[in-house]
């Protein structure tokens, strides 16, 4: 039953996507508007059949249906509801329902927001690039995904679960929508772009449209990222919270290149300069969320975060092959009317800034992919296993991160056009007095080593940076001056100050020993004092919770554990961390305590601030959050009217560009 | 160590001090900003015994090696057993401060090749080095180049014109460095 309703919603998906991308492109083609209306129903119909299809699964995982294969792989009876609802997204039949869901919640989003502009090309051929979109994740799920296959159910059969790994922290069910939210969001300006492409209407009126839903998909990527570094930390037992493991890797491409292009489009709506290159940044970002899906879906790289296989890689190679082509094709196609129409008069001015880190998000998410993907070419080369671990990200992207870090601290105070040597040395000195206070106190409290230093230095002129132009634009404007894309950005770069910061004191004075210790033995560690006092275990019918009382400091008890889930088999750690302002005591068992008299093996991991990277994620999605609100001076109008008058800047400066830079944006038909 | 967030929140001065500091001062200040940030990086990478930590470079040979009896896990990442005594062991070696190359031969004589994780550089291995150095070239070059031909190819701006735009700036109370008035709203805002 649930099977039949299930595969019917995503039959009538993959339909109505079809009937309504080929019926947009028809009507836009041939210019029949009434057909063109259409298209808005066939969306509906897409949107309606992933919540069906979504909701159809989640009733199946609740009523334990194991008629269905999917159900019998991640259901079970003993699963809590929270995790139940989790278990949709856990394998990858659901994980690609899941995309289909949200894909289906912009599109609705978009729908609401265009509802008026149903008869404009341009937002036509969005909706048809979107649902060509959603037609190929619903083919994926008739074909080599289908969620709905069924299966013999053997007498008093109960299914093993989810994964004990995603059933062990609440972050679970949190981490994988934010981060599909962040994905599939870029969905929206990569629609768009294209349609900008095939209308020819190649002005700033798509990048204006579409520049929230940007900024509102990046923070849900950054805020996606950052919870899964955090589920690591907490979960996986291993100290660490980023691995450069290809999975954590393809989450961080779409990011860099998202990241660089929300600056770089700034240089575009502010000089019509960079069009090529947005289009490139933002096809280049959608495809490679797709390119990610491939390399962590198809099993095609080893990885500890592979809980899936299956037969979609060569379906997903080919939808990005595809997407980067018509890509490539309609800029090429497009080349001449892409021609800038600003300069850039100086190497010191904001827009020579952005471009420099536009090149520095290039390389780093250049050196990323092809860290994640060399072991691939040089097994298809000569058959040589390679492995490219953290030691090899950690060197490349050190030097860009710092760099990245300077340019954070400088780029915000440069003034478009060109700066003068006064007005840097006047606008920087606090800021850089500030970076090397901050030196002076780490080396103070005992902080060596070169990059590490460097990095507090860099950090707090960055952030002192950002302080000055929060404070400045309050002083402007009151509470508005944290509202707003540019004052938004700058508590963004806070949060990204706290990230970095944290990640070099974690990274460089982390410390790491495992102690043998019987029960009422105390072991000293890095000022420290961590006393065994007893075993224990917590056992219900779900899972076997074995864990080791331990006393740190004197103080309160830590319990991490072994958990060995009854379903499945499997055991896996539980960390037990003591998160602090200036460090974390992280404790792990490595040996399960089976006798009240044996010792066990107790892993403790110190490091220092890593806490603060939580709290740097928390501002960027606050910073993501503000950044969102419309400021007072410059609102965003709705409609063709204000895209045709192009961006309203309260500019003191006269317009950079002739007026001819932004083509007249005609409503259609 | 604990200075860095706490550090960058507390000493970020108001900004508004700056604009009484006189050009000299200024001047002076930036000659022993400069010479402090680089006698503060040399205190830090020679005190250290080198730019790296014991700490770190415990971190980085653990991360370095393959757990011998897993799958693609580091050292530094598993909680196998053997993990462990390896990470026990390059700890004590670390402290008792034999090099990156005795630590290594001595894993590699108890545990065979298979615990080192970056492969020595062979002929294909070098190119995922080599590349990003090449690609940083090429776009660094391409950005540079196009600043060049921009700058000859864009509108040149005599000095009577910026003459002309300061008068009309400071019409509007906003001065050329932009760091009075309204605070230049202009270069401030996007």
């Amino acid at each position: 039953m649930n099977a039949t309703v299930g595969f019917a919603f995503v039959i009538l998906g993959l339909s109505a996507s079809v009937l309504g991308a080929g019926g947009g492109a028809y009507a836009l083609v041939t210019g029949q508007p009434k057909l063109l209306r259409t298209v808005r129903q066939w969306a509906w119909l897409v949107v309606a059949a992933a919540v069906g299809a979504f909701a159809v699964m989640e009733v199946a995982l609740f009523q334990r249906d194991y008629s269905l294969s999917y159900v019998q792989k991640v259901g079970s009876s003993h699963t809590p509801p929270l995790f139940n609802v989790a278990a949709l997204w856990s394998s990858l039949e659901g994980s690609i329902l899941l995309w289909a869901l949200v894909l289906g919640g912009y599109l609705a989003a978009v729908l609401v927001k265009f509802r008026r502009r149903a008869a404009d090309p341009l937002v036509g051929w969005a909706l048809v690039v979107m649902l060509a979109v959603t037609a190929f994740f619903y083919a994926l799920m008739t074909g080599p995904a289908n969620p709905f296959t069924t299966a013999d159910v053997p007498v008093g059969f109960d299914g093993p679960g989810p994964n004990p790994l995603l059933q062990n922290h609440i972050l679970m069910a949190f981490h994988p929508p934010m981060l599909y939210l962040g994905y599939v969001g870029f969905t929206v300006p990569f629609a768009f772009a294209l349609a900008a492409l095939i209308t020819g209407r190649l002005g700033e009126g798509w990048l204006l449209e579409t520049r929230r839903w940007t900024v509102a998909a990046w923070g849900f990527l950054t805020f996606g990222i950052v919870l899964g570094a955090w589920w690591s930390y907490e979960v996986l037992g291993w100290g660490g919270y980023w691995a450069w493991d290809a999975v954590e890797n393809a989450s961080l491409l779409p990011w860099l290149t998202g990241t660089a292009f929300i600056h770089s489009v700034i240089v575009q709506e502010r000089r019509g300069m960079l069009r090529v290159w947005n289009l490139s940044l933002l096809c280049a970002t959608f495809s490679l969320t797709i390119l990610g899906t491939f390399l962590t879906r198809s099993g095609v790289v080893e990885s500890v975060h592979a809980f899936t296989e299956g037969a979609v890689g060569p379906w997903l190679l080919t939808f990005f092959g595809l997407v980067a082509a018509t890509s490539i094709g309609l800029i090429a196609w497009r080349g001449d009317a892409l021609r800038s129409t600003g300069a850039i008069d100086n190497p010191v001015s904001r827009e020579a800034s952005f471009l420099v880190n536009n090149l520095l998000f290039g390389a780093l998410a250049f050196v990323i992919l092809l860290g994640t993907v060399f072991p691939l070419i040089a097994e298809t080369w000569n058959g040589s296993r390679l492995t490219i671990g953290p030691p090899y990200f950690n060197s490349m992207g050190r030097p860009l991160g710092l760099a990245l870090l300077f340019l954070m601290a400088a780029a915000p105070l440069l003034p478009w056009r060109k700066a003068s040597t006064e007005l840097l040395s006047t606008r920087l000195f606090w800021p850089a007095v500030a970076g090397v206070g901050a030196m002076a106190i780490a080396l103070v409290v005992g902080a060596r080593g070169t990059a590490a230093v460097a990095a507090f230095g860099l950090g707090a002129f960055a952030g002192a940076s950002a302080l000055r132009q929060v404070v400045l634009a309050c002083r402007r404007s009151g509470w508005r001056g944290v509202v707003g894309r540019t004052n938004g950005g700058m508590i963004v770069h806070l949060g990204v100050v706290l990230v970095a910061v944290a990640m070099a004191a974690s990274s460089s004075y982390r410390s790491d020993r495992t102690f043998s210790m019987k029960v009422g033995e105390t072991v000293n560690f890095e000022g420290h004092q961590l006393t065994y006092v007893e075993p224990g275990a917590d056992i219900n019918e779900r899972r076997v919770r074995t864990f080791a009382q331990i006393q740190l400091d004197g103080g309160k008890t830590y319990a991490p554990a072994m958990t060995s889930f009854r379903q499945s088999g499997q055991v896996v750690p539980t960390p037990s961390v003591r998160t602090g302002l200036t460090e974390d005591v992280f404790l792990v068992l490595d040996q399960v305590p089976s006798r009240a008299d044996d010792s066990i093996r107790l892993r403790v991991v110190i490091r220092p601030l890593v806490g603060w990277l939580w709290v740097g994620g928390g501002v960027m999605a606050l910073g993501t959050a503000l950044a969102l609100v419309p400021s007072s001076r410059r609102p965003i109008k709705a409609g063709p009217e204000a895209e045709a008058a192009g961006p309203t800047d309260a500019d003191a400066e006269p317009p950079s560009e002739p007026p001819s830079a932004r083509e007249p944006e005609l409503v259609g038909d | 160590m604990t200075a860095g967030p706490a550090a960058a929140a507390a000493e970020a001065p108001p900004a508004g001090p700056s604009r009484r500091l006189s050009p000299a001062v200024r001047r002076v200040g930036w000659v022993a900003i400069v010479v402090a940030a680089l006698a503060l990086l040399v205190v830090a990478s020679i005190d250290g015994g080198g730019a790296e930590t014991d700490a770190e470079r415990i971190q980085r040979l653990t991360e370095s090696f393959a757990c011998p009896v897993c799958n693609g896990e580091s050292v530094a990442e598993s909680n196998a057993a053997a993990a462990a005594t390896i990470r026990e062991f390059i700890a004590n070696e670390v402290t008792a401060g034999r090099s990156d190359a005795e630590i290594r031969d001595r894993l590699v004589d108890g545990y065979t090749a298979k615990v080192l994780r970056n492969p020595p550089a062979d002929g294909v291995a070098t190119l995922v080095w080599l590349l990003p150095v090449l690609a940083a070239v090429g776009g660094a070059a391409g950005v540079a180049t196009m600043m060049g031909r921009r700058q000859r190819a864009g509108t040149t701006v005599s000095d009577a014109d910026r003459e002309l735009v300061r008068r009309a700036r400071e019409a509007l109370g906003v001065t050329s460095d932009g760091t009075s008035g309204p605070d230049a709203v202009a270069d401030e805002d996007l």
